[in-house]
């Protein structure tokens, strides 16, 4: 990361009539840097990411993406970005291929081999038409489009939704090329961990407010994880209740779960002093509890 | 879930039905005021078969002639249209949005669907002849007119059979293919071929009896506003529900359901049998997607391809000859037509070549043909690309979204172009087939101005799809506005106090100057070219000022 700052947002504000989509949000990415916008459904991410492309416009406040006004300059913007938009929809009678030469002939051309290179990275099938591909090798086409010029700034709307595993994780690797390169990605999830894996940093946004603002290591370190512990013996459950992060416990002949966001290692070295520790399997907390359980102040503020 | 289908349905359609019921009434209620107002003496003179092509009893009064220019004529043409768009939409439509599968994902027949989407169609159908009857019965109160001879009913009826009869046929159509352009496309075909054919065959004797062969003719031939219902013609009509019908049930159960709109294409074909590739891939391929506008043109080769093949083989080519054909009783008597009459048929005299082709090309079927392809190009231009949410992709390029529109009216005028020359091959050869000697020049003058004509109405569909992002506002609100303007220019002549409104009609600008016989005029070509380039012009700011919506 370096201390350019590629997307700034100033006091933006959206409103549609009464409803408050966004409100008075400032923003700062930077240059190298992946950024992370979490929000459950209707929080206003993809309101964010419309306004900053001009396709819709603020209510107040300003926004600019590398030094540029998002209205007054878009189009010298749009030079310079790669956009997958949330919920994508593309020509349905063209191929993916000739999707993809389309909007390359609107840029100016791009370069080939980097196109196919990015196909097959993410396994996708540029010969079938964009309507008869399911939605997760849709979203392929969509992704190769956003990477395809090698934009300075890649604003990716939910990009992982339908991909499987395998893909989501080589699109992540993709997406930290980026940022290694020192290029910005500014991508907009509603699943944590999917922002764990990819972000610098992360901005959560509730009801059209931005509620919190954190480096990936802080939050991770909030993370509420639900852990089921399974003993070989009979435990005792007094034991656990004590260990710092430790928030609720629930106790079966030789099992516990807990509610836990403290140190893993605190809790491990517990479980396996005087026990025979046969299964651990953690879940991660859905977002819903981490808000309610960091950010109700900042909530109820909003 | 049944009723669901059937409450939904009727209540995404009532709109469109509406607006279309409440312009015919307007219009009757202007027809009727304008008709009341003239001599009707000059109708004595007419010639028998010209009357009964246009519905016009031999003792015409205002009451015969409102009912059977403005019921009998457009309004028994908009109510088919507006029914058969529905029946398409009915099963093809919801498969092309990809619903249907969702509808069936409920514990419901492809059957029991189909039903429900019927009488939703058969319920909006009888309410807007319902309205339509109202609007029968109250105008003539209101002017106080005597339309005790009308039989008003009777005429609503046929309206309303004749209208389900294309609503189920396209319905079958969508039933079978799940194609929902081709339903409309072929069943607003078979509708237009017959209306035409039905006017136009029985002018030649050794062909009249073919006529039957047209579904029209059992709406039209009858006169049930002057005779009443002929229920031999109405069992006929009644039938082809029920087949058609019949048809859409064992179509839709038969075939697998379609999961996108992607149908087989012949360029699709081309491009997959080795030996045409190439060819194939420089019209579909790189070449299609070069542009903006080639990208949109490539949507409607298929649309193009038909207009533009009937115009030139239909409308233009067959008249020619078939003036040959014409009674010789029905040329003799030509002299005493009066002007301002002709004028709502496109102001033509039947004994002349260039009045032959006036009345059956140029004043009615060019202007629908040209306007079709314009205003469905210009009204989906940016509001369609909106509503598939594929305009936020294409504008994260660097475009300005002024390009977007100006690209897009390329399209528009390259459409209306292959309309228009196709309309002028068409007659030209139509003319040499049929010796008629016709000035080239003359014909090249006619068809250039129904090509702007028909660029106002697309420029109007792009701006209200502009300023709103909505396609069905566009399309629709553009044909209305032209179907008006079409209707003043040809009504308020008759009236001597309203005769200078004519000139609001772009219509006016069209054929007012006989540029048949005269050639071009300039001036009015000016007028239409002026207007067309202000409403391009004007969606430019109407689009930039506007959020993209973001969804359909």
């Amino acid at each position: 990361m370096t201390d350019e700052i590629t997307i700034l947002t100033e006091a933006l504000t959206k409103h549609y009539g009464d409803v408050k989509a966004l409100v008075d949000l400032d923003l700062e990415v930077r240059a190298g840097e992946v950024f992370g916008f979490l929000g459950p459904n209707g929080a206003g991410k993809t309101t964010m990411i419309r306004t900053i492309l001009d396709e819709i416009r603020p209510t107040s406040g300003t926004a600019s993406i590398l030094g540029m006004d998002s209205h007054d300059q878009s189009v010298d913007i749009r030079d310079h970005i790669g956009y997958v938009p949330g919920d994508l929809s593309m020509y349905p009678s063209l191929t993916g291929r000739d999707t993809l030469t389309y909007f390359s002939n609107l840029r100016g051309g791009v370069d080939w081999d980097y196109v196919d290179e990015l196909a097959d990275r993410l396994d996708a099938d540029l010969s079938k038409k964009v309507g008869d591909l399911s939605s997760g090798n849709r979203q392929k086409v969509g992704l190769i489009q956003a990477f395809m010029n090698e934009p300075d700034v890649l604003i990716m709307d939910e990009p992982s939704s339908g991909l499987d595993p395998l893909i989501q994780r080589e699109f992540q690797t993709m997406v930290r090329e980026v940022a290694a390169a020192g290029r910005t990605v500014f991508l907009s999830s509603h699943t944590l961990s999917e922002v764990q894996r990819v972000a610098d940093r992360v901005g959560i946004i509730r009801h059209g407010y931005l509620i919190a603002l954190e480096a990936v290591s802080s939050l991770r370190s909030k993370a509420i994880r639900r852990v089921e512990l399974s003993f070989a013996d009979p435990v005792d459950q007094a034991a656990f209740a004590g260990i710092p992060g430790v928030r609720e416990v629930e106790a079966g002949d030789h099992h516990i779960i807990l509610s836990f966001d403290g140190e893993m290692e605190t809790l491990l070295r517990v479980a396996t002093e005087r026990d025979t520790l046969v299964d651990i399997t953690t879940q991660e907390a859905d977002l819903e509890e981490i808000f309610l359980t960091y950010y109700r102040d900042e909530e109820t503020l909003a | 879930m049944l009723a669901n289908v059937f409450t939904k349905t009727t209540r995404d359609w009532w709109k469109g039905m509406t607006i279309a019921v409440v312009t015919l009434g307007l219009l009757f209620l202007m027809g009727m005021s304008v008709y009341k107002d003239i001599d009707l003496s000059i109708y004595t003179s007419l010639p028998e078969a010209f009357m009964s092509l246009f519905g016009i009893p031999p003792d015409a009064d205002v009451g015969s002639l409102a009912y059977g220019a403005i019921y009998t004529g457009y309004g028994a043409l908009t109510l088919a249209t507006v029914v058969l768009v529905l029946g398409a939409a009915s099963i093809a439509g919801e498969e092309r949005k990809g619903t249907l599968g969702l509808l069936l994902g409920n514990p419901k027949s492809r059957t029991s669907v189909l039903a429900a989407k019927s009488g939703a169609m058969v319920l909006l159908t009888g309410l807007g002849a319902l309205a339509l009857w109202a609007f029968g019965r109250a105008t003539p109160a209101l002017l106080d007119v005597d339309v005790s001879g009308i039989y008003v009913e009777a005429l609503v009826f046929a309206m309303f059979l004749n209208a389900l009869f294309y609503g189920f046929l396209a319905l079958a159509i969508g039933a079978w293919t799940g194609s929902r352009g081709l339903a409309s496309g072929a069943s607003a075909g078979v509708m237009i071929l017959s209306f035409v054919a039905v006017g136009l065959l029985p002018l030649v004797d050794s062909l009249s009896g073919l006529v039957k062969a047209f579904p029209w003719y059992y709406f039209s031939a009858s006169e049930p506003h002057l005779d009443g219902i002929d229920w031999g013609h109405i069992a006929v009509l009644f039938t082809g529900i029920v087949v058609f019908g019949a048809l859409a049930v064992f179509g839709v159960n038969r075939r697998d359901l379609k999961s996108q709109n992607v149908g087989v294409t012949l360029t699709d074909r081309l491009r997959a049998n080795p030996t045409t590739r190439r060819v194939a891939e420089l019209m579909a391929g790189t070449a299609r997607v070069s542009r903006i506008w080639t990208k949109t043109l490539s949507e409607y080769q298929g649309l193009l391809f038909v207009v533009a093949i009937s115009m030139f083989l239909v409308m233009g080519a067959m008249i020619g000859p078939m003036y040959n054909f014409i009674d010789e009783a029905l040329i003799s008597m030509q002299g005493s037509f009066p002007e301002e009459l002709l004028a709502l048929f496109g102001g033509g005299d039947m004994s002349t070549p260039e009045g032959f082709y006036q009345i059956e090309t140029f004043g009615l079927m060019a202007p629908i043909a040209v306007i079709t392809a314009t205003v469905i190009i210009g009204g989906r231009a940016l509001a369609a690309e909106e509503a598939n949410r594929t305009m936020g992709l294409l504008l994260a390029n660097p475009i300005k979204r002024s390009t977007v529109v100006l690209e897009k009216t390329i399209t528009m005028v390259l459409a209306a172009l292959v309309v228009g020359f196709s309309t002028f091959a068409g007659v030209v050869a139509g003319s040499w087939i049929g010796g008629l000697g016709m000035s080239v020049g003359n014909i090249a003058a006619t068809s250039f101005l129904v090509t702007v004509l028909g660029l106002l109405f697309g420029g109007l569909a792009l701006a209200i799809g502009a300023a709103t992002g909505r396609v069905s506002a566009a399309i629709y609100g553009a044909v209305a506005v032209a179907f008006v303007f079409f209707l003043i220019n040809g009504l308020v002549p008759f009236s001597n106090s309203l005769a200078g409104w004519a000139k609001v009609s772009p219509f006016y600008y069209y054929l007012t100057s006989d540029p048949l016989i005269n050639g071009m005029h300039w001036g009015h070509a000016a007028v239409l070219t002026v207007l067309t380039i202000a409403l391009v012009a004007i969606s430019v700011p109407l689009f930039n000022r506007r959020d993209l919506r973001q969804s359909g």
